[in-house]
């Protein structure tokens, strides 16, 4: 009995990863075709149904004419997205902790106003934005910098920060505060010397949806750099000519779905040892 | 340590309170003297908490004036005060050890670092609670983190006063009764005020020097233990103090005289009283079992519950009225069975509207 559930058990979450797994699969072995294997139907293994070319992955280190070098973009990317995540998160995360345990009131506008307000920020359709961003970072000549991408990036983010911290706050009951400020804590003391060490699930939660907004992020860095500081989104696009070359698209798509994956097995690692059950009674 | 003196203090959690109904706690006057134990009693929901956080400084009063030996501190920050608190459920800080737990309030007051392990060490040796002391502190049980509030509590030794606020709710009840007793005996030896709040009578009169009753946001009263079980200032006080509560007999006044027809009592003295609903109120363990021939009352016996020691008796009068007697006679007591009742007079007890006279 408890054998044959087994057995079932593992065939249904052996059909579910593969499910899970087969487009990355399948992108890892168009990323090694050349243009012939990819037009002629569907084929799966190496060197017995295709030729394997590595030339889906040189073209995205090469220069010239040969395809695009996406180093530099990779690390514009990686640079734009965390210095923007770590200011989300640390304005976020002081934003939040104001709104779960202060009473802010002026005329009608009460706490539950200022997070919608802060949640209201990502309802808008993105393209509402473009153009006011286009023109304040041009006024300030910050089009086309890191800089300016930082800053509209901390925009697009703090809400997303200020809204899972706000509710994991207000998780925490506020006799964890007020025991510091019995035991000789100043308010600010209280926040952190107790509330943020037990915070660090909520700050990985957050953090989490930081990274992978802002790394995904196409819109805003299509419009707002051009040639000096390219993103990794918009460098994939600058490989499209006549022939989708789906071997680099399929190479890229490994690229920048690496940073994050790596960080979601370290995260997961991180809750499974059970340091984030956060048991405050 | 500090004499700590309520001077007309009262909470509103209105921002503009209408009514008094709107307070939270009624605006009071009431002094707890230093070095004492004091338990602070009342049904839920009538401003136990309210008040202790007042003088804690985690909540600043609408109304009214907190002073310290005679010093306000109405102002003044809940760590200026230097006051220890234990909440109803323990709070402690997950991710600290037992031990950083217990030394957390001494290392935010700079103590010396060899007087903090000194006095944790005798705080954990107290609580018992000294072989687990390197455990991280989520992994312990519910009672277990109460310890360590508890010990946080205790541990500093120069506090005004340690204000525990129904601490023993999720403690067995063996280990209430040592804890009780630990409490007091740290009273004795550091002279420290302590107020411990209950919904439990026992546990305040076995704990408290002086108990303080609470209705609704208002002190009834506040009185030695004794004090209460005898005196009851108001009907309140009399059902809330003593098990079962107090009995209520209506009464016929006769000229300046009165009379009670359940227990058969005439010539009960009135006092000099203007016109109000008059009751007379007799506890139950002060009312004693007769011979039935006698000129006594009779009562017929409803039901009889055995408490192990002591019986609790339903009865009631040839007038109708329920009452109940508490006795040890072990004398065979049968439902329907007819039994005289009566009381000495000192132990009756006249309420005007519901107020002692
Ligand atoms: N933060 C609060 N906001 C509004 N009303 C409150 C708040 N805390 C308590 N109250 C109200 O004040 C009254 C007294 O509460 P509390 O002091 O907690 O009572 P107790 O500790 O005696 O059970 C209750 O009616 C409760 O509903
Ligand atoms: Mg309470």
């Amino acid at each position: 009995m408890g054998r044959t559930y087994n057995i079932i058990k593992y065939l249904c979450l052996l059909a579910w990863a593969t499910f899970v797994v087969f487009p990355f699969l399948w992108a890892l072995s168009t990323s090694f075709k050349d243009a012939n294997a990819v037009t002629s139907g569907a084929r799966y293994i190496p060197w017995v149904e295709f030729e394997p070319s590595v030339q889906g992955w040189t073209s995205l280190f090469a220069s010239g004419s040969q395809g695009i070098n996406i180093v530099q973009p990779f690390f514009n990317s990686a640079s734009v997205t965390l210095l923007a995540s770590i200011v989300s998160l640390g304005l976020g995360t002081l934003a939040a902790y104001g709104l779960s345990r202060f009473s802010y009131k002026a005329g009608f506008v009460k706490n539950s106003d200022i997070t919608f307000f802060f949640i209201s920020q990502r309802i808008m359709p993105p393209i509402v934005l473009a153009i006011p961003f286009f023109l304040m970072l041009k006024e300030i000549q910050a089009l086309d910098t890191i800089f300016g991408l930082v800053i509209v990036y901390v925009a697009l983010l703090l809400p997303i920060a200020v809204w899972v911290m706000t509710d994991f706050f207000a998780s925490i009951p506020k006799e964890l505060d007020e025991m510091a400020m019995i035991d000789g804590c100043t308010p600010i003391g209280a926040f952190f010397r107790v509330v943020l060490p037990n915070s660090t699930a909520g700050l990985v939660v957050a953090g989490m949806f930081c990274l992978i907004f802002g790394w995904n992020d196409f819109f805003f860095a299509f419009i707002l750099t051009f040639t000096e500081t390219q993103l990794l989104p918009v460098a994939i696009v600058s490989l499209n000519s006549s022939v989708t070359p789906w071997w680099s698209l399929s190479a890229f798509a490994l690229i920048s779905v690496t940073p994050l994956a790596l960080i979601a097995i370290v995260v997961e690692r991180f809750m499974s040892r059970g340091s984030l059950a956060g048991a405050f009674r | 340590m500090a004499e700590i003196t309520l001077k007309n203090l009262g909470h509103s959690y209105f921002p503009q309170p209408k009514s008094e109904e709107d307070y939270a706690l009624k605006p009071v006057n009431l002094v707890w003297e230093d070095g004492k134990t004091y338990a602070l009693l009342g049904p839920s929901g009538c401003g136990k908490t309210t008040m202790l956080n007042i003088i804690s400084g985690l909540l600043h009063p609408s109304d009214g004036q907190l002073l310290f030996d005679g010093r306000d501190v109405t102002n003044k920050t809940t760590s200026e005060r230097n006051i220890a608190q234990v909440f109803q459920f323990p709070v402690i800080y997950t991710t600290k050890s037992v031990r950083r737990n217990l030394s957390f309030p001494l290392e935010c007051r700079d103590w010396d670092p060899k007087k903090i392990s000194g006095r944790v060490a005798e705080v954990s040796e107290m609580l018992e609670l000294d072989d687990i002391l390197d455990m991280p502190a989520r992994r312990l049980s519910a009672d277990q983190k109460q310890l360590i509030s508890l010990g946080r509590g205790l541990v500093r030794d120069d506090v005004s006063a340690v204000l525990l606020d129904e601490p023993l709710t999720v403690i067995d009840p063996q280990m209430k009764f040592s804890l009780r007793r630990k409490l007091r005996e740290i009273n004795r030896q550091t002279g420290t005020t302590m107020i411990l709040v209950t919904h439990d009578q026992s546990e305040a009169m076995s704990f408290a020097d002086e108990v303080v009753v609470m209705k609704d946001g208002r002190v009834q009263q506040s009185g030695r233990p004794e004090q209460l079980f005898e005196r009851p200032e108001n009907t309140f006080v009399g059902y809330f103090i003593g098990s079962p509560p107090i009995n209520l007999f209506n009464v016929d006044v006769k000229g300046d005289r009165l009379n009670c027809p359940a227990l058969a009592l005439t010539d009960l003295p009135r006092g000099d009283l203007g016109p109000g609903a008059l009751q007379i109120g007799i506890r139950p363990d002060h009312l004693n079992f007769s011979d039935p021939s006698e000129s006594n009352a009779v009562a017929m016996v409803e039901a009889c519950e055995n408490l192990g020691i002591d019986r609790i008796v339903s009865l009631r009068a040839a007038n109708g009225e329920l009452f109940k007697v508490k006795s040890r006679l072990r004398q065979k007591i049968d439902v329907g069975s007819k039994l005289g009742v009566s009381v000495a007079h000192k132990d009756v007890l006249v309420f005007q509207d519901g107020v002692l006279t």
